[in-house]
């Protein structure tokens, strides 16, 4: 059999034995949760609650008017505690609205969907993702509904469900589409109607057997052609667009979406909350992560309350076997490096990693090997682009290509001579886009 | 808990660095070293490996010390750059040869364009370049034991050790015919490394272990030696010469497995090696052909050097842009 892929990208050593045999374990119920008002890319939310109230479990207690932004829902029954600054794992401190467990497990839910998806309004059905506050969890967390809502003269014609989970460590996503297929693809019949797709595409990683065999044998009851492809294990395989050029064979133009190329591409973690809330009514309050690296007692994929905080987290796994010198938000590859133990758990959180050794390269001077130009994904040159960036010449880095990069650090990991090529891009794109911003505001 | 490191993404890193890329380089340089010091006798080799060698890296710690530069020989760029050298010059030169080579290679080729990957040119090779304008009998005097010399040779010097013509000299001079004439298995011979030459170029089959070694390890790509040696292979055709010849003959295998492929004087994207490495083997057929030397390798490759600039604005198809 032929593993579809796409051109470039970089072989890693997945290093998932660990987590990926281990079934999801749901966590003691959590003393408080600790929600910040920005857990999706998008506007931030604001409170619609004050310290002092009592909520329940999948209350909605923060919202905003923009479209791309997405609610948040209380994870437990209890009490505000306060609205106040805690550690966020992508932003160092932010507003975050603090609840107080009180073990009572009230609930608020929402209705379950009928059984006839396919009947339902696809509008209807944009509106209440959007209530369920569901955001992509593959890690951008971008909602879910933005997603799903093509624009005037688009037409959607296929919805790729993404099971590639190409980040090292990271097994959640196998362990839900192994657990809970049936639930991720009546997720699935949701999100297609939702957007118009006709054809559903399940692209897993051939790393993943177990998972293709499973969904080859649910094919038949599905309601939509469903087709399962099988991915060659290559990073960064779960990126949108590396991920349609494998299965599809189309390319997202420049700084466009999958829409463009008439696709919508959700991560199965995704599809199954989605799913969970059309036959549970329960918007997006828990979601399942995995604890791995190398110094957990009982490295494992947990099901966690959303805003549980990652030191509970930690002794639920039997503690710290070694101490760790890093701990990273998200897979190695593109995760963040967290400073405290007492970052909560948000939408976007696939997993944490705890790390003793801290990978460290020498720095040389670039010798011009190509390593990163043949590994970008975007067939960017990379090393060219960090040239460019250190030098200030951030016009001529925009000509170079340089805001197509996503940041996936196929190049760093490459260079040999240890240069931080996805840090250069990362400030060139920052500085370019402040400077947009400004010149906007000129204008 | 004591404090946590704080690095960018990612967290990953490949274990290839330059040093042990610099390693894998010298490492896969040695078969063909090994077979010229036992071609051509210790005596007339080793001085000049070991001068070089230790020239090339005794100048950039000079230049290191004297620009108040930090240190740069322990990344192995030096110790690569210096057996190359010593590797193309001839066997049993003066002493002083090998110094003056080196330090051209690493002043002028290399620290004055601001050390690693900033020059344009090969080192090696200006090295080269410098010593055979200005000293040409020296680096075209092959001495070899008699037995494998080529037709008449030039001159004795001793029981056993005489100057002899090289294969290209003479198929310049007198034409392919004329060589084939005199060395039925001159093709055969040049495989294996049984004909004079340059110390660490004489044996193909050596030259080609290291190359195919690099090639496994990922240290190199086929792309620029591919398209080295079918530039060289049209070139000479069109000359009328056998096409094979022409790259198991002079510098060709050296210069298209281990010149060419210096990282940082080619190109980056595809589309520049293409024509770095067409363009090269072209100008080192071309300069064989029509030009006043018999051999063109150095210059060829030289000669596109000057072009990488150029190609590496040759950038790769745009992702999601099928056509421009």
């Amino acid at each position: 059999m032929k593993w579809k892929s796409f051109p470039g990208g970089v072989l890693l050593d997945p290093a998932k034995d660990r987590t990926e045999g281990k079934p999801i374990r749901k966590i003691n119920p959590p003393t408080k949760v600790v929600l910040p008002l920005v857990q999706h890319t998008g506007t931030p939310l604001e409170p619609l609650v004050k310290k002092g109230d009592t909520v329940r479990k999948g209350q909605k207690i923060a919202d905003a008017e923009a479209f791309i932004t997405a609610p948040v829902h209380a994870s437990v029954s209890g009490t505000v505690q306060g609205i106040e600054e805690w550690w966020h794992p992508v932003l160092g401190r932010f507003r975050a609205i603090v609840v107080g467990n009180d073990f009572q497990d009230l609930g608020e839910y929402r209705e379950p969907l009928p059984e006839d998806i396919e009947r339902l309004e696809p509008q209807f059905l944009r509106e209440w993702i959007r209530e369920g506050g569901i955001v992509g969890l593959g890690g951008a967390a971008f909602p879910t509904h933005v997603k799903v809502s093509p624009p005037q003269g688009k037409e959607i014609d296929s919805l790729i469900l993404n099971g590639a989970e190409c980040e090292p460590y990271l097994t959640c996503d196998h362990r839900v589409m192994v657990e809970r297929a049936e639930v991720v693809l009546r997720g699935a019949r949701v999100l297609a109607r939702a957007c118009g797709a006709k054809r559903v595409y399940v692209g897993i990683e051939e790393n993943k057997k177990d998972c293709i065999k499973l969904f080859v044998n649910l094919q038949k009851d599905f309601p939509l052609p469903l087709q399962v492809v099988a991915l060659r294990t290559k990073y960064p395989q779960g990126s949108e667009k590396q991920l349609i050029r494998a299965i599809l064979n189309r390319e997202v133009p420049p700084g466009g979406l999958p829409l463009d190329v008439g696709v919508v591409v959700d991560n199965v973690q995704t599809a199954w909350a989605v799913g969970r809330m059309s036959q549970e009514g329960v918007p997006l309050i828990e979601r399942v992560i995995t604890l791995s690296g190398d110094c957990l007692r009982e490295p494992g994929n947990l099901e966690v309350p959303l805003g549980v905080i990652l030191a509970e987290l930690v002794e639920f796994c039997g503690g710290f076997e070694r101490e760790p010198r890093k701990v990273v938000m998200g897979g190695p590859m593109m995760g963040i490096a967290q400073v405290s133990l007492e970052v909560p758990v948000i939408k976007g959180t696939s997993g944490f990693l705890f790390f003793v050794e801290v990978v460290e390269k020498r720095e040389y001077p670039c010798i011009r090997c190509g390593r990163c130009s043949e590994g970008c994904p975007m067939f960017l040159t990379p090393s060219y682009l960090a040239k460019l960036s250190e030098f200030k010449a951030f016009a001529e880095a925009e000509e170079n290509r340089v805001m197509d990069c996503m940041e996936c650090g196929t190049c760093s990991y490459l260079c040999p001579a240890g240069i931080q090529i996805t840090q250069f891009i990362k400030l060139t794109k920052n500085e370019i886009l402040l400077r947009r911003k400004k010149g906007g505001e000129r204008k | 808990m004591s404090e946590l490191v704080i690095t960018p993404a990612p967290h990953l890193r490949s274990p290839l660095d330059v040093p042990r890329v610099m390693g894998r380089v010298f490492l896969s340089l040695l078969p063909a070293t090994i077979w010229g010091m036992a071609f051509f006798g210790l005596q007339l080799t080793l001085w000049p490996l070991l001068l070089s060698i230790l020239g090339a890296v005794g100048f950039e710690a000079l230049d290191c010390f004297v620009f108040r530069k930090p240190l740069s020989i322990f990344d192995g760029s030096a110790l690569v750059t210096g057996l190359l050298l010593g590797l193309s010059l001839p066997p049993g030169v003066p002493f002083w040869i090998p110094l003056v080579g080196s330090g051209v290679a690493i002043i002028f080729g290399k620290q004055m364009f601001g050390g690693l990957g900033q020059n344009i040119f090969n080192p090696a090779l200006v090295g080269r370049a410098v010593l055979f304008i200005s000293w040409p009998g020296i680096m075209t005097s092959w001495r070899v034991r008699e037995i494998w010399a080529l037709g008449v040779p030039f001159s004795g010097e001793g029981l056993d050790v005489v100057t002899t013509a090289t294969p290209l000299g003479i198929s310049k001079l007198q034409g392919y015919s004329a060589l084939t004439q005199l060395e039925p298995r001159i093709l055969w011979r040049l495989f294996v490394g049984t004909v004079p030459g340059c110390i660490g170029e004489i044996s193909a089959v050596a030259l080609l272990s290291g190359f195919f070694y690099l090639l496994f390890t990922g240290v190199v790509r086929w792309d620029i030696p591919t398209f080295y040696f079918l530039g060289l292979a049209i070139t000479g055709a069109i000359a009328g010469q056998n096409p094979l010849y022409h790259i198991l003959a002079g510098s060709a295998i050296m210069g298209g497995c281990f010149m060419v492929t210096d990282y940082v004087t080619s190109p980056v994207t595809f589309k520049g090696k293409i024509i770095f490495g067409l363009g090269a083997g072209i100008f080192t057929g071309i300069i064989r052909w029509l030009g006043g030397y018999p051999e063109g390798v150095t210059f060829g490759i030289l000669i596109m050097n000057a072009l990488v600039p150029f190609l590496d604005r040759l950038l790769p198809r745009r992702f999601g842009v099928k056509k421009v």
